[in-house]
Parts: C-alpha cells; sequence; structure tokens
C-alpha cells in the first residue's frame, strides 16, 4: 500500500498551477505568448525610449547604384504619436507628417493643410512606406502568435492586432542576448512576403540607449531596390501632447 | 509642333535615364542635421507651353480679336520663388516671393510680389500668434475648398500651386484632451480692408472676424469656421476628413454664404445684379489600392456659380460684340467682356456641378520616383471636360519633371467648349535649392 501525504502549502500551488493551465487553455493564450509578448515589449524599450527625439537618414538605392537620400528629425511620444519633419533635401524640406494611432497626415508647405494619408502609401518612394517610417512600437500593433528557438536567436511570429496595421503577419528574429531584433519579414495574411528588414551596426548612444543604427531593407516587389535607414541622435525627451496635433504641424522645426 | 514635342520627350527621356554613379557606403554627417537659426532657399522653374487655339471659342474671340493666331501658340513660363526664415527664442520671421515671367506672342511680362511675409511668436506648444501676410489654408477639398473663407480660390488645373495670402493677424491655440474628443484647437483672424491693405479682398474700410474650430474627435477631423465684418456677406461652413480604412479616406465640406451678390447678364446683354443666400458643398474621397493607384474623386456644387444660360447670355455677348468689330472697328463691347472675363466669368470653376477625378499610380513598373496620373474634371451641367493626361518624375534629387497635356473637350456654348484652347502641352522642370 502507497501512501502519499501533501503539504497545504504544495496543494495550494498545485491548484494555483492547475488554475493558471486552466484560464489559459480556456483563453486559448498559450504560456510562450505571454513570455513572447514581455519579450516583444523588451525589443520595443531595447529600440527606443517610450518618449524621444531622434534623426534619420532614408537613402533609396535604386538597382543602378543611383541613390536618393532624405533627412528627417522625429519625435515620439507614449504609444501612438509620432510625427516627423523633412530637412532634407531641399524639394522636401519642411514637409511633416503626423501618426496618432492608426490616423497619418502629411503636411507639405505649399499645400499647407495636412492631408490624410495611409500607411501603405510613401512618402519617399522607395521600399520604405509611411508605417516603416512613422513606426509605433511592435507591441502596440502586434500580438506574438508562437515563438521558436533558432540557434543564437529566438524567432517570434506575429499577428496584427487589427486590419488596419500595415503588414498583417512578421516574423522577428530577436537576438537572444541583446533582445534586439535582427532580421524582420513583413507578409502578408496569406504568408506572402512583402519586404524583409535586416537591423545592422549596433552603436551606443549615450542615455542608456544601444541599439542596431543602421536598418536596410529590400524587397520582392522591388527587385534590385534596396533602402538604408541610418539613425543618430536618439535622446529621451518629453513632450506636450499638442505637439502631435495638425495645427502644430508647421511648427514641427521649433522642436530643434 | 511635333519637333517640339519630340523635343520635350527626348529632353524628359534623358532626364528619366539620369543616374548617378553607384556607392555601396552610407554615411551620416552630423553637420547635415545642425540647426541654423536662418533659412535660405529657393524654387526655380521653367515652363514653355504650347497651345492649340479653338480660333471659333468665344475666349479665343476675346483674347486675340485684334491680333488673330495660327492653329497654334507657344508661350514660355518661368518662375522664381525664394524663401527666407529666421528663427530666435520664440520669435520667427518668414517671407516668399514669388516671381513669375512670362513671354508670349505679345511680349513679355514680369511681376513680382511677396507671396507671404509674417512675424510669429510661439510662447508655448499651445499657442501662437502671427501677423502679416499670410495663406491660412482652411479646408479639406482638393481641388477645391468652399470653406476657405480668408484666402484666394485655388486653381483646380494645379491645386498644389503656392498661392498669395492677405494681410492678417492670426494665434493658434491648441489643446490636447484624453477620450474621443483628441485635439481641439483654435484659430481666430482678423482681416483688415483699408485703402492699400488687402484691397482685392472685398469693401473697404472694414475689420473683418474669422475663425476656425478644429477637433479630432472619433478619429474624425471636423472645422467650424465663419467670416463676418463686411468685406464680403458672413458666411459659415464646416468640413471633415476621416479614414473609413487605412486606404480610403472621405472628406467635405459645406458652407453657408449670406445675401451672395454677383453680377449676370440677360439676354440682350445687360447686367443685373443677383442676391440670394448660397451654399456650397464638396464631397470626396481618397482610395489607394494594393499596387499603389491613388484616386482622388470630388463633386463640388456651388449654388453661387453660374447657370448655363448665364454663361450663354456671356458668350452671347462676346460674338456680339466681336462681330461689332469685324464690321465697324468698335471694341467697347469687347473690352467690357474682357473685364467681366478678369472676373467671375473667366475664373476656373465659375459655374454650378463639377466632378473631379484623378488617378495616380506610384513607381509603375517599378521605376521609382515615376508617377503617370490621368486628370478628369468635368462640368456636370453643360458635359463639357477636360482630361489631363500627366507625367512626374522626381528621381533627380531636388529636380521634379513633369510633362502634361490637356485636352479640353465640349460643344459650343459649353464651359470648356468655349475656352480658347483645344488642347495645351506643356513641360515643366521645377529645381529647388
Amino acid at each position: 500500500m502507497i501512501k502519499t501525504t501533501t503539504s497545504p502549502a504544495r496543494g495550494r500551488i498545485t491548484i494555483f498551477k492547475s488554475l493558471v493551465t486552466l484560464i489559459a487553455v480556456l483563453l486559448g493564450v498559450p504560456a510562450f505568448a505571454l513570455d513572447g509578448t514581455r519579450l516583444l515589449e523588451q525589443v520595443d524599450r531595447g529600440l527606443n525610449p517610450v518618449s524621444y527625439e531622434m534623426y534619420r537618414k532614408l537613402i533609396n538605392v535604386e538597382p543602378s547604384g543611383a541613390k536618393k537620400e532624405f533627412t528627417m528629425f522625429s519625435v515620439k511620444k507614449d504609444k501612438d504619436k509620432i510625427a516627423a519633419l523633412f530637412l532634407a533635401p531641399a524639394s522636401e524640406k519642411g514637409r511633416g507628417t503626423l501618426r496618432l494611432g492608426e490616423n497619418m497626415w502629411l503636411y507639405i508647405p505649399n499645400v499647407g493643410k495636412p492631408i490624410r494619408i495611409t500607411s501603405l502609401q510613401s512618402v519617399v518612394g522607395g521600399v520604405f512606406n509611411n508605417a516603416d517610417i512613422l513606426n509605433l512600437d511592435y507591441s502596440t500593433e502586434y500580438n506574438v502568435e508562437r515563438m521558436e528557438e533558432a540557434g543564437g536567436e529566438i524567432l517570434l511570429y506575429l499577428k496584427a492586432k487589427t486590419r488596419e496595421v500595415a503588414y498583417d503577419r512578421l516574423k522577428m528574429w530577436v537576438d537572444k542576448k541583446q533582445t534586439q531584433p535582427v532580421k524582420v519579414e513583413c507578409l502578408t495574411e496569406a504568408g506572402m512576403l512583402i519586404k524583409t528588414l535586416y537591423f545592422k551596426d549596433r552603436k551606443d548612444f549615450g542615455g542608456g540607449i544601444a541599439r542596431p543604427s543602421v536598418i536596410e531593407t529590400d524587397s520582392p516587389l522591388f527587385k534590385g531596390y534596396k533602402s538604408v535607414m541610418i539613425f543618430a541622435k536618439i535622446k529621451k525627451r518629453d513632450f506636450k501632447d499638442e505637439v502631435f496635433t495638425l495645427t502644430f504641424m508647421p511648427n514641427l522645426e521649433s522642436l530643434r | 509642333m511635333k519637333r517640339c514635342c519630340l523635343a520635350i520627350g527626348t529632353v524628359f527621356c534623358l532626364f528619366l535615364s539620369a543616374m548617378g554613379a553607384a556607392q555601396d557606403t552610407y554615411t551620416f554627417d552630423l553637420a547635415e542635421i545642425e540647426k541654423k537659426p536662418y533659412h535660405l532657399g529657393g524654387y526655380v522653374e521653367l515652363k514653355p507651353v504650347l497651345f492649340g487655339l479653338d480660333r471659333e471659342a468665344a475666349f479665343y474671340k476675346l483674347r486675340f480679336y485684334n491680333s488673330p493666331q495660327g492653329q497654334t501658340l507657344p508661350e514660355w513660363n518661368g518662375r522664381v520663388q525664394l524663401e527666407g526664415s529666421y528663427e530666435k527664442d520664440i520669435y520667427r520671421i518668414y517671407a516668399r516671393t514669388n516671381t513669375d515671367l512670362r513671354q508670349t506672342h505679345s511680349g513679355g511680362s514680369e511681376r513680382t510680389l511677396f507671396q507671404e511675409a509674417y512675424g510669429s511668436i510661439k510662447p508655448s506648444s499651445s499657442l501662437k500668434i502671427e501677423m502679416g501676410k499670410k495663406v491660412m489654408r482652411w479646408g479639406k477639398g482638393y481641388a477645391w475648398s468652399p470653406v476657405s473663407f480668408v484666402d484666394r480660390p485655388k486653381d483646380p488645373d494645379d491645386p498644389e500651386l503656392a498661392l498669395e495670402g492677405y494681410i492678417v493677424a492670426a494665434a493658434d491655440y491648441i489643446k490636447s484632451v484624453d477620450g474621443p474628443l483628441k485635439t481641439f484647437s483654435f484659430t481666430p483672424v482678423l482681416l483688415p480692408v483699408y485703402d492699400g491693405l488687402n484691397g482685392g479682398f472685398g469693401s473697404s474700410g472694414k475689420m473683418n472676424v474669422a475663425g476656425r474650430l478644429y477637433f479630432l474627435l472619433y478619429d474624425t477631423d471636423i472645422d467650424l469656421l465663419f467670416l463676418t465684418g463686411g468685406s464680403r456677406t458672413d458666411r459659415y461652413g464646416f468640413d471633415f476628413s476621416r479614414n473609413i480604412t487605412s486606404n480610403f479616406e472621405v472628406h467635405g465640406e459645406f458652407a453657408y454664404i449670406r445675401n451672395q451678390q454677383r453680377s449676370v447678364l440677360d439676354a440682350t446683354g445687360k447686367s443685373r445684379l443677383v442676391e440670394k443666400d448660397a451654399r456650397s458643398t464638396l464631397i470626396g474621397i481618397r482610395y489607394l489600392t494594393t499596387f499603389d493607384l491613388t484616386t482622388i474623386v470630388e463633386y463640388y456644387h456651388n449654388d453661387a456659380g453660374f447657370g448655363g444660360d448665364d454663361i450663354k447670355n456671356y458668350y452671347a455677348f462676346i460674338n456680339r460684340g466681336y462681330d461689332v468689330y469685324r464690321s465697324t472697328g468698335n471694341a467697347s463691347a469687347l473690352v467690357n467682356a474682357q473685364t467681366m472675363g478678369e472676373g467671375a466669368y473667366g475664373r476656373s470653376g465659375a459655374m454650378r456641378d463639377y466632378l473631379y477625378v484623378r488617378l495616380s499610380q506610384k513607381e509603375p513598373f517599378n521605376i521609382l520616383y515615376f508617377a503617370p496620373a490621368l486628370t478628369w474634371m468635368m462640368n456636370l451641367e453643360d458635359r463639357s471636360y477636360s482630361l489631363t493626361p500627366e507625367l512626374l518624375y522626381t528621381g533627380i534629387t531636388n529636380l521634379e519633371l513633369r510633362f502634361r497635356t490637356t485636352f479640353i473637350v465640349g460643344a459650343r456654348n459649353t464651359e470648356f467648349g468655349e475656352k480658347q484652347n483645344d488642347y495645351r502641352i506643356e513641360f515643366r522642370a521645377g529645381y529647388y535649392f
């Protein structure tokens, strides 16, 4: 006859575990998704502070090797507010873009009034679209469906939280040690590859911000073309909410 | 004409294929982003135009009654815009000049003016006060903006052209809040009209007051607008813009104008003043397909515009004046008609109901920075229209090349049918610096 005894404390833990498992099963949220969500939030914070300013250069490279460059100043606050001002070339200088959640506007100095634009359009042409330029935190727009170990990396399968998000699905390879993305594939709902982002040249920007300083992208839809985004002077900074409004768009330069 | 088209096409293709040398290194020199207190820049443009004349049209007779032309008429246009600003602490001054140069059959002309010149004070991110010559740019419409009460009207043939402002004192107060209402802003405007000040706006000796209340409510941009003060009759309006989906936007404007006055000609050529309350409505969409075709469609109704009979009476007045000139040499009727043509009768969009459709394809065949477009503007009352195919290339830094042809189609006594031209071919090379 085998007797088993259970201490009251151990019994409470078992009941708690059972409840968590039951709730997870009932809600359809696997434990790795919870871990994945935490990891994705770490990835976001590793890339940028919650509120910050930064400068970027966008370079579109054509198959012939010809390049076109754009320089912009960006400010972000909270999860869903971001604005960018074009500083160069002269033909684009003064143009501003604003994103509040899924709302996006473009301000062209001569035209004056901000016009609504969409995430899939591109104000600069090339492989980067507006969603890439005015990108919010990944965890704001995507849920983690599942994650896999892949050597020194973790592969996250992300699904857009709403249909308004530019890409339905992402596959993100995350460096385990640095918890920062190495590569992101942007996919349609059916799994067709739209573009691939490569995160390169990790750099210490100061203020506790160390992240890839270059993002390269290519796309099977633009064979032979490549776009590059170079980051500079990323730093934490708080802004008033009024900065992220249509009325303020002509004044973005005053924040520099 | 063929040789001209060939030359323009060759130049366009040469620019299209002009590419820089390949380099694989990417540099970001921080000196590029250093902020300076001042900014100087500008834009130069060369625009040769070839008009294909309609020698039976009323506006041809009006312009060329004393200098008949052949089938085509070349014209050379140039433009120089210079802008500068200086910023210190909360203060900023800004100015933009515009010089238009034109060489036509009758000689050359030059016109220079300040389109904008104003100073601003920005004590906080919530408040800005401005004074000087400024374009306010109210409204959501692309081709027309009936609620743009304190601006000059846009040219629907080129809605993105920089406009000349009026001398105003204005302020912007912005407040962001949590909840369905995310943003609220208020823009009061004072627009004085006195001798030598804003002369073209309306009756002199008046201090006009205008205002705009803006709300971002439930992800919808909403403006409430008004103008009062006497230089123009009182008017009120609202506009909205909203993304239904990420690639589908709707917008609209409504303006109510009290006691709108306009002079119309009767069948005998006598002018009479008509006064009535007028409503102007614009409704439009902007839609982007998965293959990057942007479609803009706008319907515009303007109570204050001319009806079909009004405009026919004007054309008949021109034709009678032309016949009198041909038989007697007396041009007084045509001179009167020219004066009217410089006002409401000659304005683009002078009638009541229009449809505007613009299709623009971004980078077809993977040709980066290349955007062909087709614009169709139709007068819904008389079914006359203009159709404008265009090619735009912006692949060379700071250089913008546009080639377009406009076909102007309509029967006699219709708006587009009585325009001076049957077609127009133009090439525009613009360089920013």
